[in-house]
């Protein structure tokens, strides 16, 4: 990871592959750009291509303090911290055991908790529905927490138990038999090892519910407005300027959480980002 | 399972339960509000929280509604809160969902903006508090006489809903790129011009609201006026129809990408008009659209106008579910927006809007008409001058003829050439 | 009298490590597994009619030629994008193990567009791609066209152009990540042994490198295909309106005013989920099979 690692034999560095990198960094980034000058311009229209005239009437109207932005973005915050907490604490249980013992149906139980992360949104999105219009549970903010559990809860779990897997556990048998009690092993030597690691997935479950459009617009029935929600009611105003705004000021936080985690866990869970 | 499992089980399901317990809805008594005693309502909105439940897409609508409704209400001692839905429908099937589910009172939803479809499908479930809006004080000022305000979507209001403002159908075109005589001024000269134009046309997809309405105009026009069509004349509508089916598939190659996809909604089409990529667009305000170009979502060249042959014309509506938890606010609200100065306000596209009046400006005395007067000649020429657009009001179909419309542009245009 | 409570709870725990394992899963498998289960069991039991044709449904759907046409643009839409997040993804992260500065700045950026959502990517395409995007902009700029209508169509196009660009831009820092992370395990000097037997630069990645990183990327490819198969903001914000494909196809039954279409929307729900969950589990099966037979 670190820059000064020795270099896989044969392979020599040259400028060629920094080159190709450069190359990848720019298709990654390339998609913003013309979200950042939509979002400044005015009247900026087919062919220019940057903005005759510059304006920041798109940017004010988002970020005024009566803009639809903040209940929007204190609702997506709300319900992120709500998914994340219950995702946490099933997944910590769950986590430890599924990285530290064998049991019987084990196979059937990792399938049972995977496989909502693969089957399409809608198709949950719309099932639960039913059900939650049953319960009273449709158009509200608890339905919209459960349903996105089901894509969330998942992830979590999967990353907690990945952590459990690479912490040295030994170190709480050695606590153990040197007298410490149950509690003080767990504060003093368990959780230091896998508090990044935690800290990475639970942002990991913030995420997926920050991002999460379908299971709130089903659930939710639209009224429940988060910032995906905000975003495609701005969209059908047609105003492109706006538009492009409102989805940058909802990626940003976002971004910003993770290239954070990375900058502050620096590269020892980096494993982890192999997760999603 | 051993014992303990099961204990921990018990726990979670207690710990989710406790979770999805939170309150939803202001959860009040089903007060029952007598309109009649405006005194009465005043008192009992007070302290309330009004949950307005209205499309959303537009930043300048939302700010309007906002700055200009947020601080009256409040010094009546009512908290605005605006709900910005994508799809009017989601509040309509909200109310018909929690109805279905037996929630009678305590509704979260206190007030819709709403007409049309939406209208006819909550008046038609009975989901829509009945005989109030024409016994609010500001009902005076609307004329309930016109047809285009006591009907919408062909079916009688009968103070189910409030007039809130009006609209009426006008094509766009670039003043830029093409000269004010040249634009066609009917249906027919409409397809003569696609024809010797290539690319340069297209239309929402029904039933996204425009494209709908475009449709359902020229189906007027083939069936020789509207009054063919009153009464839901099938016979009427059949030989129109097949003829505009016709015509339409005929047309499609000399559509933008030769009809293969079209626009979703409105917001594609004016994109795709300011830059562009087509000659025309369309807009449903009065006062024109002043307010697009100083949002700079179509350029200052912009210029609308109406067929010879007449647009359809109709009002918006502010609506109360039958289980509304803040009836009261919602009635004040109704009430507040039909104000002249602020019908005026809502008229002005320097304000962010260019909406139409819902008020009859006739019955109101000189001195609270100024304001109106003032927008009007303001105006300029990004609005078609109101005397014109009354000459060529259309009114609309039932929402039966709509509905049957939509599908069988689906059948016979979005599925038929393939 | 309390301590010596918890101490019995925690010996009796301790003589029955089932009981231990059991109720540290429970709580997920009750929140994961209720939720998903009811979910899956609503849209069954949903998608069946009334006792004359139980399975009307699922016939009308079946017959439906939009149906048909979208299940066939959604199966190539996912292929071709899990196809190409596949190749360049593994390229990607080997060519990032070469370099000599910035791996750092890549894997950041790798993660921050992990955390994009799909609606943003869906959003900046539709700036870019357009026929009025950006880049019809720059080949207007630069002569190369002479409208927005002589710039191919890539947005709401029958070959879903925008749709594909958007999983691509999305999923390859996915399997980038992935491929880095086993490599990482693998060691720094994976390849150095045939290295230093004289293999050529292609011999090494085709018989030391590849096999290395195949058993955790054919997952991770399964994984892509999943999502690019039942993601539902993309198509519906970038592909076309008819055929749409299946994610928006079921909500567009599940919210028509037709009540009937309902049953018509549970059948598509349950026809996508079992499809995906079957392409998943083969896919598994086969490639660990396939692994295995390269490994003896």
């Amino acid at each position: 990871m670190s820059s000064e690692a020795p270099v896989p034999g044969g392979w020599q560095p040259s400028r060629r592959w920094s080159l190709g990198a450069a190359v990848v960094v720019a298709l990654l980034v390339l998609p913003f750009v013309p979200l950042l000058i939509t979002s400044l311009g005015h009247a900026y229209f087919f062919p220019q291509l940057l903005p005759e005239t510059w304006s920041a009437r798109a940017w004010s109207r988002v970020l005024a303090a009566d803009a639809a932005t903040w209940p929007a973005l204190r609702m997506s915050v709300a319900v992120a911290l709500a998914v994340t907490a219950v995702s946490m604490a099933v997944a910590v249980p769950a986590g430890r055991v599924l990285a530290t013992r064998r049991f019987p149906g084990r196979a059937g139980v990792e399938l049972l908790l995977f496989a909502p992360t693969l089957v399409p949104a809608v198709a949950i999105g719309i099932g639960l529905h039913a059900v939650f219009v049953r319960l009273g549970l449709d158009g509200g903010v608890s339905g919209v927490v459960l349903a996105q559990l089901v894509p969330a809860a998942p992830y979590v779990i999967l990353l907690v138990a990945s952590v459990f897997a690479n912490a040295d556990l030994e170190l709480e048998q050695q606590a153990r038999s040197l007298g410490a009690s149950w509690w003080r092993v767990q504060w003093h030597v368990t959780l230091p090892l896998v508090a990044p690691g935690l800290t990475v997935a639970a942002l990991f479950g913030f995420l997926v519910s920050w991002g999460q459009y379908t299971l709130t617009l089903v659930i939710g029935g639209g009224r429940v407005v988060t910032l995906p929600i905000l975003l495609f009611s701005v969209a059908s105003g047609g105003d492109s300027s706006v538009t492009a705004a409102t989805a940058l000021f909802h990626a940003t936080p976002a971004a910003l959480a993770l290239l954070l985690s990375a900058v502050v866990l620096g590269g020892r869970h980096a494993e982890l980002g192999g997760a999603r | 399972m051993p014992r303990i499992g099961w204990f921990a089980l018990l726990a979670t399901v207690a710990l989710v339960a406790v979770a999805c317990s939170g309150p939803e809805g202001s959860g009040a008594a089903p007060a029952t509000v007598d309109v009649h005693d405006w005194d009465a309502v005043l008192a009992a909105a007070e302290g309330t929280t009004l949950d307005l439940h209205m499309w959303g897409g537009s930043s300048e609508i939302n700010t309007f509604v906002d700055e200009t409704y947020g601080p009256p209400l409040a010094e009546l001692g009512i908290t605005l809160q605006r709900v910005p839905l994508a799809d009017t429908a989601d509040a309509v099937n909200a109310v018909l969902g929690q109805l279905e589910a037996g929630r009678d009172s305590g509704g979260s939803i206190d007030v819709i903006w709403i007409n049309g479809e939406n209208f006819a499908t909550m008046r038609q479930a009975d989901a829509l508090r009945t005989d109030w809006a024409e016994a609010l004080p500001n009902a005076a000022l609307v004329d309930w006489s016109d047809r285009s305000v006591a009907n919408d979507a062909g079916l009688a209001v009968d103070g189910a809903e409030s007039p809130w403002g009006s609209a009426q159908f006008q094509f766009v075109y670039d003043s830029a790129r093409i000269d004010p005589d040249d634009v066609p001024a009917s249906y027919a000269e409409l397809a003569a011009w696609i024809a010797a134009n290539p690319g340069r046309f297209t239309y929402p997809a029904p039933p996204a609201f425009h494209g709908t309405r475009f449709v359902k105009q020229w189906l007027y026009e083939l069936a020789g006026g509207h009054d063919a069509l009153v009464g839901d004349d099938a016979a009427a509508y059949e030989t129109a129809a097949a003829e505009l089916w016709e015509r339409l598939a005929r047309l499609e190659p000399s559509l933008w990408r030769g009809g293969a996809t079209y626009p979703a909604d409105i917001a594609d089409l004016d994109r795709m008009f300011a830059n562009g990529e087509v000659d025309f667009t369309f807009t449903q305000l009065p006062a024109g659209i002043g307010a697009n170009i100083d949002a700079g979502t179509l350029p200052s060249s912009a210029r609308p106008y109406v067929f010879d042959t007449g647009t359809i014309a109709d009002h918006h509506y502010l609506g109360i579910p039958v289980n509304a938890a803040d009836a009261a606010a919602a009635m004040v609200f109704a009430n507040l927006v039909l104000d002249p100065a602020l019908q005026a306000a809502k008229l002005d596209p320097a304000n962010g809007w260019g909406d139409g009046l819902a008020i009859d400006p006739t019955r109101l005395e000189p001195a609270r008409a100024g304001a109106i007067d003032d927008v009007l000649e303001r105006l300029g020429d990004t609005a078609v001058r109101q005397d014109e657009l009354a000459a060529r009001r259309l009114p609309d179909s039932s929402s039966a003829l709509t509905r049957q419309l939509e599908e069988d542009w689906d059948r016979n245009i979005r599925q038929g050439r393939r | 009298m309390v301590a010596d409570a918890i101490g019995g709870v925690r010996l009796w725990w301790r003589r029955h490590p089932g009981a231990a394992t059991a109720t540290g899963i429970a709580p997920a498998l009750l929140v994961v597994g209720a939720l998903f289960g009811a979910a899956i069991l609503a849209a069954f039991s949903r998608s069946f009619g009334a006792m004359p044709d139980p399975l009307g449904a699922y016939r009308v759907v079946v017959a439906d030629p939009e149906f048909r046409a979208a299940a066939a643009m959604t199966i190539a839409v996912a292929v071709t994008s899990t196809a190409m997040a596949t190749v360049l993804g593994v390229a990607a992260a080997l060519g990032a193990l070469r370099l000599v500065r910035g791996r750092r700045t890549l894997l950041a950026l790798f993660q921050a567009n992990l955390a994009v959502p799909h609606v943003i990517g869906a959003i900046a395409m539709l700036n870019l791609l357009g026929q009025s995007g950006f880049v019809a902009r720059i080949a207007g700029q630069a002569g190369l066209i002479d409208g927005p209508a002589s710039f191919p169509a890539l947005v709401h196009d029958p070959a879903s152009v925008a749709v594909i660009a958007h999983y691509v831009w999305k999923e390859v820092p996915f399997v980038a990540l992935v491929t880095l992370a086993i490599l990482r395990a693998a060691g720094e000097g994976f390849d150095e042994a045939a290295r230093t037997l004289g293999a050529s630069r292609w011999q090494r990645l085709r018989s030391v490198t590849l096999p290395l990183v195949l058993p955790g990327v054919l997952p991770a490819a399964l994984v892509v295909f999943a999502f690019t198969f039942g993601t539902f903001e993309v198509p519906l914000l970038l592909g076309r309106s008819y055929p749409a494909m299946l994610p928006v196809l079921a909500h567009k039954r599940f919210i028509a005013v037709d009540l009937a279409a309902r049953p018509e929307a549970m059948a598509i729900a349950v026809i996508i989920s079992v499809f995906v969950l079957f392409v998943v589990v083969l896919g598994a099966v086969t490639a660990r099979r396939a692994i295995r037979r390269v490994a003896t």
